[in-house]
């Protein structure tokens, strides 16, 4: 697979009750990737929210995984193009991403966090 | 460290232990695995003026690293110096940079234990050769910062909110006896062999890279470190800080880095009691530099050409003790100007030149010419 093409990744996450065909509209995330940090840390969906994150590195090739869920990608090096997953937000909760190939010295400092709110508690938030 | 002191950090690396095991998440397989083998290489060719050029391998670098579990995990990073070693450390060391198990917990909070990077400037925990500009480290990286600066030690890292992240350590410290004029506290370092807890040391590092392209950085190191020669008091404490910027096709660094050590004078005097020469080191060491980079050429599948210019001003005399001149020579400052192709993100192909002053009016410091070829895998 060349990774000078955007590598699309289709990643069902399991949420019961979820109702598959549903027609909202896809949240676009852009992530970057550079040793040792993503840029944003922190991303904030809503539970059920479709999500495609497209993730590209400024550096070396990392590795992208979501703990917990199936995402489990590689981000192609600089200048070879992005890595895109989508995904329905799983349940509420914090979800830790990660780097998962070994990129130099702080690389277990390469972390990030998906909070996944409960979209009735937000929307009483607004 | 104290006896209970001791004590209260096995506990607490236990705790750490059980609590990563106990919150293993579902859907995660803790299946061990092992590798692969990465690593970095650094070789140069070092031309200074009036001197031979020298072909170094300097830096053939190993990194092992094993998961016990997706939150017990394991890092080495296994270094061979200048390719040869003999002995002693002029022709070369063989050194364990690295060598730690990580208790990854929650975002915010985890522990790490063993030997472990000191979290101090933009080079010590970054020193990957694709990673800076210039065949060799910065002069402040190198002689106010002692990068590599790595030591046994344990303590806890993470992150929180939007891109504030941390980490703090208490390690072993420094040994004063062998601070120098020229190069501060480099040699110093005890390198986790055999490292002398009798006092120990503590170090931290904040960061906030919440900015797409902004990493703000600031570093503390404090330990008292006469362990060796008892009655004396040398506290030493560096402070750091740092910016790094990037937008497009430019990058800017900045770092600025000062050292002090306390009863440097009664340093100097029982230094020359076991000498018989007196190291004339400093109370106060001060660095900084400012380096621009810009991205002049960049074609597809990442083959770029960067070209930098740095200026870095280090003083290892800065202010003295009562009754200590300090040497100019060892106030110095250095432009450095070069290019680096990389004909593939994890390499790069580097040449610069070195301009360098003192403030002696006898004893130059020497300009050089220096091409390098690193690589990360």
């Amino acid at each position: 697979m060349r990774f000078s093409t955007s590598l699309a990744i289709a990643v069902a996450l399991l949420m019961p009750g979820a109702d598959a065909g549903s027609q909202t509209p896809k949240r676009v995330v852009r992530v970057s990737a550079e040793r040792f940090a993503f840029t944003p840390s922190q991303i904030v969906v809503d539970a059920g929210e479709e999500i495609e994150m497209r993730v590209t590195s400024d550096d070396t090739a990392h590795g992208f995984r979501i703990t917990g869920t199936s995402v489990n990608v590689v981000i192609p090096k600089r200048g070879r193009g992005e890595v895109s997953v989508s995904f329905r937000a799983p349940e509420p909760g914090r979800y830790v991403f990660e780097c998962t190939r070994m990129c130099g010295a702080g690389h277990h400092f390469m972390r990030g966090e998906l909070l996944v709110r409960n979209p009735s508690a937000s929307q009483s938030r607004k | 460290m104290k006896f209970d002191g001791s004590i209260y950090l096995a506990a607490f690396l236990c705790l750490a232990a059980t609590q990563a095991t106990a919150q293993t998440a579902p859907g995660d397989a803790s299946v061990p695995t092992t590798g692969p083998i990465s690593g970095y290489m650094d070789f140069h060719f070092n031309k200074g003026e009036a001197a031979d050029g020298v072909l170094d391998f300097h830096r053939f670098v190993l990194i092992v690293n094993h998961s016990f579990s997706p939150r017990i995990r394991f890092v080495a990073e296994l270094e061979l110096e200048h390719a040869f070693v003999e002995g002693l450390e002029e022709s070369g060391e063989l050194e364990l940079e690295q060598a730690y198990v990580d208790f990854l917990m929650t975002r915010s909070f985890n522990v790490r234990a063993g030997m472990l990077l000191v979290p101090m400037g933009i080079i010590n925990e970054r020193h990957e050769p694709p990673v800076f500009q210039g065949v060799e480290r910065p002069f402040v990286d190198t002689v106010i910062i002692p990068s590599t600066w790595f030591e046994n030690g344990a303590g806890v890292f993470g992150e929180v909110g939007r891109g504030f992240r941390y980490r703090a350590f208490v390690m072993a410290p420094l040994n004063a006896l062998e601070f120098s004029a020229d190069e501060g506290i480099r040699n110093g370092r005890q390198k986790g062999s055999r490292s002398d807890v009798r006092n120990v040391a503590y170090t931290g590092r904040v960061e906030y890279a919440g900015v797409a392209g902004l990493t703000l950085g600031a570093s503390a190191w404090s330990g008292k470190s006469s362990f060796l020669a008892p009655r004396l008091d040398v506290q030493v404490r560096v402070g750091e800080a740092d910016v790094r910027y990037k937008r497009n096709r430019l990058e800017l660094r900045g770092e600025f880095a000062q050292v002090s050590i306390d009863d440097a004078e009664r340093l100097n005097l029982t230094v020359g009691q076991l000498t018989g020469v007196s190291p004339n080191i400093a109370r106060t060491l001060r660095g900084f530099y400012a380096e621009g980079a810009y991205r002049i050429w960049q074609q597809g599948a990442g083959r770029d050409v960067v070209g930098f210019a740095r200026y870095e001003n280090y003083d290892t005399q800065f202010r003295m003790p009562s009754g200590y001149i300090p040497l100019k020579q060892f106030d110095r400052d250095a432009w450095i100007a070069g290019a680096a192709y990389y004909p593939d993100p994890d390499i790069a192909v580097k040449v610069d030149y070195v301009w360098q002053r003192s403030l002696s009016s006898v004893i130059i410091a020497p300009n050089g010419f220096n091409i390098g070829i690193g690589w990360w895998f």
